[in-house]
């Protein structure tokens, strides 16, 4: 019973550990940490503008996707 | 009462005269510009960019830029313009006038803002773009009016080369090490668990249990992290070389299938600690070697960087432009005042001044008229000409230029590093001994078990970790030291070359000389009016003249009729109906006027009407560190070299003030750089010291090329140290830290090689407990660490 018992803790830390993880290597792909200026300014003036701007831009994007036909 | 009052522009916060500025209610604005650009915010619901902005002082926006239609030129598309994998385009560029986070914030906003731009994300530090948008709902053009419109301009650069690449190497180590670090600090906690485990007892489930945690920890950094090392052996075995690579990865391949096969029999041991540990602490080894790395390419970047892709050609009386590659022999070229010449020609209309001191050193500007040759590389000053050119753009001398330096940039030595060579011998030892302790083990009948365990340990023991963080970690400290310094190592390497070099190469001007002549002596010889003097002088550009102009220092200027400068002689001008000259004997011997004047300094006769008035005297100012200098390099052993493109006179004067014994005068920069190329050929390793374009070629071909900060842009790009402070100290500076930076690796290497002699054998015969070899591999590992760190306690002693 004991063993089992650690087998999960040990299972589950790891795994949340790994998470985590995850989320900071997407992070560094997706070039969130290229310029750190930028990156310790975001923390200062990000607000609910740029939340909406982002995502507006992705919207932007893929409405573009659809209708986009490269010469 | 005075009205006037200083008061801040509503957009770029320059302070200007109250009276002076625009009024509009409440807001001042200094320009026209000012006032657009800050309405147009206002407009589109963008003036919170001032509360971010702060009081930061903006430049104001300029007036009328070039025409944008050339951005959607084909040749522009072909050589700028990507595609991304979606089929948008996405183009790199540099935005000019950015000063705050704030001005990167509203640049990504309007553009954000535009109908089909997809992305628009700009690099604060490096003010760098990249775009993305969709071509058949907005043109770059209008993307470009966008970010001119509010004030910055804009132009492209070629990303595709080594920049992209060295970035990108940079992010998988990143990416590598966060795996290797990650899971390693994991392993610690459990490796915590198994040790406390065999003191006080441990029932195998659980050990087992924990054995099977650190396996799957152990995976991804073994595989992922420590793929460069398995590809590293790869390559290493394929050209017959052993290399630290092999080492590392069959050691750890090995280990990690060792402990496998205990976690699967439930019996012994396992390591996959060490296997996490050794990929981990190589890992951030090599990180730091990558880090330091200058990339050849990005210099030669940066040389092409300056040269538009594109000219204006005159053609069936109308002006089109022409790609580079497409300007015949016999076109005709236009040039406007600023603008670069990048074709050899001669000119077939108009005349001006231009600048041809990136090929010839000489500072003074050149006044050509139709007739004259005009050379590619240089720059017109205010002339606007017409000219024909003589050769296409691959035999101009200007991409001839190009080539000569890449060619000498890619021929640089390249420095085989001494702990790279230690470690392939170190390697191949380290491999055969514990293939021999195995087989002896095993033949000594004791169990394949057994052998194969301790034959594993000699690998494991010998952990590469102190061998591989010798270098980097005192090359590191090494660097840092010299930042604080002034003293700007653009390659670690450089440390170990700069400590073996025993020729050292000065320029003269600007280098052993501060480069700006003074007054020593005047001798009137009449009496005139100083003002004309001044005046006279202050239209030139040459060094003599503002020498003279410094210490003449009136307020009265006088206007001339006529004003023309005789390059390598002096002026000319018309004043009042009478003739002013002021040059050198040349310019006086040209025009019959015999005068007996002898001095061992530079000298600048004035003549009014056809009689010598002044003379005077200058003299270049020797830097002030430059004997002690001398000196101190003479006694180590270290040959000391001046090449200068002045006189003999001139030279011997500076060298015998110096202490020099051997100098050379009257070189061109060519010469330069073939004395350099002849020393060379001679087996010395040479460093070589300059600040002007002038000294570019000879820069490139020596071994280590240091540069003054305040030289020129190319000088400092394709240089290796640049001194930023200019002075000769951090110049000696500079040898002192690389030869003790060099001495400290050798320690590191020594300690490292020592700790191996010691536990290899006690590997070797079978005393190596788990334990034993965790905390040895840390302590090797922190003892190469401190030694590096002594470097700044013995730099403060000195």
């Amino acid at each position: 019973m004991s063993d089992w018992v650690i087998a999960m803790m040990l299972g589950a830390s790891i795994f949340l550990g790994a998470v985590a993880l995850v989320a900071f290597l997407w992070a560094i792909k997706n070039g969130q940490f290229d310029d750190e200026e930028k990156f310790l300014n975001g923390a200062k003036f990000d607000n609910e503008d740029d939340l909406n701007d982002a995502v507006n831009l992705e919207r932007k994007k893929e409405e573009l996707k659809k209708n986009y036909r490269p010469e | 009462m005075n009205l006037s009052k200083k008061v801040a522009c509503n957009h770029c916060h320059l302070e200007f005269d109250n009276d002076m500025m625009i009024k509009e209610g409440d807001l001042r604005f200094c320009c026209n510009g000012c006032q657009g650009v800050y309405h147009l915010l206002s407009e589109e619901g963008l003036d919170s960019f001032y509360d971010k902005a702060g009081s930061t002082k903006l430049a104001p926006p300029m007036h009328q830029l070039d025409d944008s239609s050339n951005f959607d030129s084909p040749s522009f598309y072909e050589q700028y313009v990507k595609k991304d994998p979606d089929g948008f385009s996405k183009v790199s560029l540099v935005i000019e006038g950015i000063h705050c986070s704030a001005c990167v914030w509203l640049n990504e906003k309007a553009l954000h803002k535009m109908d089909g731009v997809i992305e628009a994300n700009i690099n604060f530090t490096n003010n760098k773009a990249t775009i993305v948008w969709a071509d058949n709902v907005v043109k770059l053009s209008q993307i470009i009016d966008v970010i001119r419109s509010i004030g910055y301009n804009a132009f492209a650069y070629d990303s595709a080369s080594g920049e992209t690449y060295a970035n990108k190497e940079r992010k998988s180590y990143y990416l590598k090490m966060s795996v290797a670090i990650f899971a390693s600090m994991n392993i610690m906690w459990i490796a915590v668990a198994q040790y406390a485990g065999y003191f006080t007892g441990i029932t195998q489930e659980v050990k087992t249990i924990l054995n099977v945690a650190e396996w799957v920890l152990a995976t991804p950094v073994l595989f992922y992290s420590g793929w460069v090392f398995f590809r590293g052996a790869y390559y290493g075995v394929k050209t017959k070389v052993v290399n630290m690579d092999l080492l590392v990865a069959t050691g750890a391949l090995l280990t990690y299938i060792y402990s496998i096969y205990i976690t699967l029999m439930e019996d012994g041991e396992a390591y996959f600690d060490s296997v996490s540990m050794i990929i981990t602490f190589v890992l951030i080894g090599k990180f730091l070697e990558v880090l330091s790395k200058k990339n050849a390419a990005d210099t030669l970047d940066i040389i092409g960087k300056d040269i538009p892709n594109e000219v204006k050609v005159f053609k069936d009386n109308s002006i089109v432009l022409s790609k580079l590659d497409d300007v015949n022999v016999g076109d005709i070229i236009v040039v406007g005042s600023g603008e670069r010449v990048l074709f050899d020609g001669e000119i077939v209309k108009g005349d001006g001044n231009f600048d041809e001191s990136s090929l010839t050193g000489e500072s003074e500007p050149i006044y050509k008229i139709k007739g004259d040759s005009v050379v590619s590389g240089t720059t017109s000053i205010d002339a606007d000409v017409y000219f024909r050119t003589t050769k296409d753009f691959e035999h101009s001398t200007l991409s001839n230029l190009v080539t000569l330096l890449e060619s000498a940039i890619n021929k640089k030595p390249k420095i085989q590093q001494m702990a790279n060579k230690l470690s392939e011998y170190f390697s191949s030892v380290i491999l055969a001994l514990a293939f021999i302790t195995f087989l002896v083990w095993w033949l000594w009948p004791h169990s394949f078990e057994t052998s194969f365990m301790i034959g594993i340990s000699v690998i494991v023991i010998a952990c590469p970790c102190a061998l591989a963080l010798a270098t980097p970690v005192a090359t590191l400290v090494g660097l840092s030291l010299g930042t604080k310094k002034g003293i700007l190592f653009k390659e670690a390497a450089q440390l170990e070359t700069m400590a073996k070099v025993d020729t050292l190469v000065l320029d003269k001007t600007g280098t052993l000389t501060v480069g700006k002549p003074e007054v020593l002596k005047e001798h009137i010889y009449e009496e005139f009016d100083r003002s004309i003097l001044f005046s006279f002088v202050k239209n030139s550009n040459h060094p003599i003249s503002k020498g003279i102009m410094q210490y003449l220092d009136s307020d009265k200027e006088v206007v001339f009729d006529e004003y023309s400068q005789v390059s390598g002689q002096g002026i000319v001008a018309q004043y009042n109906g009478k003739t002013i000259l002021g040059g050198n004997k040349k310019l006086l011997e040209k025009n019959n006027i015999d005068i007996d004047f002898r001095s061992d300094n530079s000298i600048f006769y004035f003549v009014i009407d056809s009689k010598v008035v002044a003379i005077y005297e200058l003299k270049d100012k020797v830097k002030k560190d430059a004997k002690n200098l001398v000196k101190q390099l003479s006694k180590k052993g270290v040959a000391c070299i001046m090449l200068t493109g002045d006189n003999g006179k001139i030279a011997k004067s500076v060298a015998d003030e110096v202490g020099l014994k051997e100098y050379y005068y009257s070189q061109t920069p060519e010469d330069k750089s073939e004395f350099i190329a002849k020393l060379k050929k001679d087996g010395k390793t040479i460093v070589m010291v300059g600040d002007g374009v002038n000294d570019v070629l000879a820069l490139a071909n020596a071994d280590i090329s240091i540069v003054m900060g305040s030289g020129s842009d190319i000088a400092v790009d394709i240089s290796d140290v640049v001194l930023l402070n200019d002075s000769l100290k951090s110049l000696s500076d500079a040898f002192k830290i690389s030869s003790t930076t060099f001495g400290l690796i050798k320690q590191n290497l020594a300690i490292s090689l020592v700790y191996n002699a010691i536990t290899i054998p006690l590997a070797m015969a079978g005393y190596v407990i788990p334990l034993v070899a965790a905390i040895s591999m840390s302590v090797s590992s922190l003892l190469v660490v401190g030694n590096s760190m002594r470097i700044r306690y013995k730099w403060n002693r000195n």
